[in-house]
């Protein structure tokens, strides 16, 4: 089978296989790897696809691959890349007479412009005739050195030669820049990640895609995107509707997707008004369930639950019922993390057409989370689960596809870590209370930094203050870095 | 609200659970909106199509292309899929309200978006 070198984008490196392997299921491209060969720590990757058009296929709605090219050689040097590639002398031929052009490309290091065309000439041997068109090649060859991320390394570890087969469709992450988008809220999901999440849930012509959580809509405009047709909901009819002239609405006309973003309502999604089908009605879901961090999870109902009326209320001053009142918004109540994730997932169940994808993400407490904690069904296998770290929490894209009909009676699975061993308190998931603790993550920060300032004035007076900020400054600068590296 | 929409909705208040489907479109105003026609998606709503309240529905709105049974060949008769396109993807609630068969709860319809919240008493 022939060889292809991808190229990955070096960010949100978790999700890069996910959506390649999504990539391949959707263009239905069998395509093998050595998952030994992977790390996120490299952009590069070796695959197996049975044609070059099978392996371009793969980059038409690619958002984390930048490029493929079918690869002709691999080496440790320049010279060794030069001596295998030699091997192969009958990829050659085909490309005598095409306009052709040689670009040296590098990853984690720099070749000076002057050194580069003593590299090219060095693959002279090819024989290539056509004509050496800079600017509209027919085909392009790659010479590529690999330094790694590591930026202290100043020489490259490995080179690859190549033709190129494409790029990704990275663009599409400026079309849909939230900054450029008529209409949208404080939890709008950024643009590189809603189009992740389509390709996650193998959105395409003829399917219907679901976000039950719609907010301001950049799932319904993404997956529209790439073909489907979509539907969203959410508690908060304000959210939908937007501010006088932008909303859901007017982003479906900046995008030119009025046709396929169906329809948007209100509902609360424990209380859905959809019709039972048999089969299922959504072909995926995909959504970011409120987490609460800035915008608290809602369900209908009374906190109090003594207070909530079980007959209808009287509006004194208008005299008539309270919910027939036009402006009737019905009382709302705190929805607490795990509950929103266990009933999105029964939803799914119930609501799925067999194969279809529920796509969503998990906010989790970094150090308690497991991965019992993904509540599970069996009728749900688990895809991926990538995660977007943001130090003490962080969250994760769960990508679960529906594998059987669901026979009316199983449940979510069951109780998860290590309750039944333990005598202490039972282990709360990674997501439970997600919202308050959230918040005392800063607050506990806060309250260690007062005793320790207090400590120092004690200590040192005004200088032992201005050595501990001093050594505090030290520390955030050690953290950046630390996280730069890891970036 | 699209037409498609609404033979995917029924009345969900606690305790209605029979004859609460299709919501009886009332006091409609209606909207044609041309769109790309999608054969993929209209083939994959076939099934998923509550045929015969469609029609119903759209005899009360006064629209009486469809056929009264659902043409045997529809995957691919061309002419009907065309039809079909046309009232439930082109065809739009932009105000009114739906109101259960059953327990004549009444969702309104405003700006072509449908408020399905349940009063508190309902949920």
């Amino acid at each position: 089978m022939p060889r292809f070198l991808i190229q990955f984008a070096q960010q949100h490196e978790e999700f890069r296989l996910p959506e390649l392997e999504a990539l391949a299921t959707i263009e239905n491209v069998q395509m093998t790897y050595n998952p030994d060969e992977y790390s996120l720590a490299s952009p590069f990757l070796v695959v197996e696809v049975d044609s070059a058009e099978n392996a371009a296929s793969l980059l038409k709605r690619a958002i984390l691959v930048k490029t493929i090219i079918e690869l002709w050689g691999i080496g440790s040097s320049w010279d060794e890349l030069i001596e295998n590639v030699k091997k192969h002398p009958e990829n050659w031929p085909q490309y005598l007479d095409t306009t052709f052009k040689f670009s040296v490309v590098t990853f984690g290091g720099t070749i000076e412009m002057k050194d580069k065309p003593e590299i090219i000439n060095r693959f002279a041997f090819t024989g290539f005739m056509g004509k050496i068109d800079l600017k509209n090649p027919e085909e392009e060859f790659l010479l590529i050195a690999d330094y790694g991320i590591d930026p202290n390394v100043t020489v490259a570890h490995t080179f690859y030669m190549g033709r190129l087969i494409g790029q990704g469709k990275r663009d599409l992450i400026d079309k849909f820049n939230v900054k450029k988008r008529q209409y949208i809220g404080n939890t709008t999901m950024d643009a590189e990640l809603s189009l992740i999440m389509a390709n996650q849930a193998l959105c395409g012509p003829g399917k219907l895609v679901y976000d039950p959580f719609v907010g301001t809509g950049s799932f319904l405009v993404t997956c529209a995107h790439f073909g489907a047709m979509t539907m969203g909901s959410d508690i908060d009819g304000r959210q939908i509707r937007g501010k006088g002239k932008t909303s859901i609405r007017s982003n479906c006309e900046q995008y030119d997707l009025k046709g396929r973003v169906l329809d948007t309502l209100v509902f609360d999604v424990c209380h859905a008004p959809w019709r039972k089908i048999n089969g299922g009605i959504f072909d995926a879901i995909v959504t970011d369930p409120p987490y609460g961090v800035r915008a608290g999870a809602k369900t209908l109902g009374r906190k109090d639950p003594s207070k909530q009326a079980s007959e209808p209320r009287i509006a004194v001053e208008h005299g008539v019922f309270s919910h027939l009142l036009p402006d009737y918004i019905p009382p709302t109540k705190p929805y607490e993390m795990t509950e929103v994730v266990a009933d999105l997932l029964m939803f799914a169940v119930k609501t799925l057409v067999r194969g279809g994808r529920l796509v969503y993400w998990l906010p989790t407490v970094t150090e308690d989370y497991t991965i019992d904690d993904l509540p599970s069904h069996p009728c749900m296998e688990l895809i991926s689960n990538c995660e977007q770290a943001f130090g003490q929490w962080s969250r994760r894209l769960i990508t679960m596809e529906k594998v059987k009909e669901w026979d009316g009676e199983a449940t979510l699975g069951p109780p998860t870590g290590d309750m039944n061993k333990s005598t202490m308190a039972p282990k709360q998931q990674g997501h439970f209370g997600f919202r308050d603790r959230y918040f005392s993550f800063g607050v506990v920060d806060n309250a260690k930094r007062k005793k320790e300032l207090k400590d120092a004035f004690q200590k040192g007076g005004v200088e032992g203050v201005a050595a501990y900020m001093k050594q505090r400054e030290e520390e955030k600068k050690q953290q950046q870095q630390q996280q730069d590296q890891q970036e | 609200m699209r037409l498609i929409t609404h033979n995917m909705l029924q009345c969900h208040v606690r305790g209605c659970n029979a004859n609460n489907f299709p919501l009886e479109l009332q006091e409609v105003v209606l909207e044609q909106e041309e769109a790309e026609m999608n054969e993929d998606f209209l083939r994959n709503m076939l099934g998923k199509l509550e045929y015969d309240a469609l029609v119903a529905t759209c005899h009360k709105l006064d629209i009486n292309d469809l056929p009264v049974t659902l043409p045997e060949d529809a995957q691919y008769n061309e002419e009907f899929l065309q039809i079909l396109h046309r009232i439930i993807l082109e065809t739009h609630v932009k105000s009114g309200k739906m109101v259960c068969p059953n327990c004549n709860h009444t969702y309104s319809i405003r700006d072509g978006i449908p408020n399905m919240l349940l009063a508190e008493h309902e949920v």
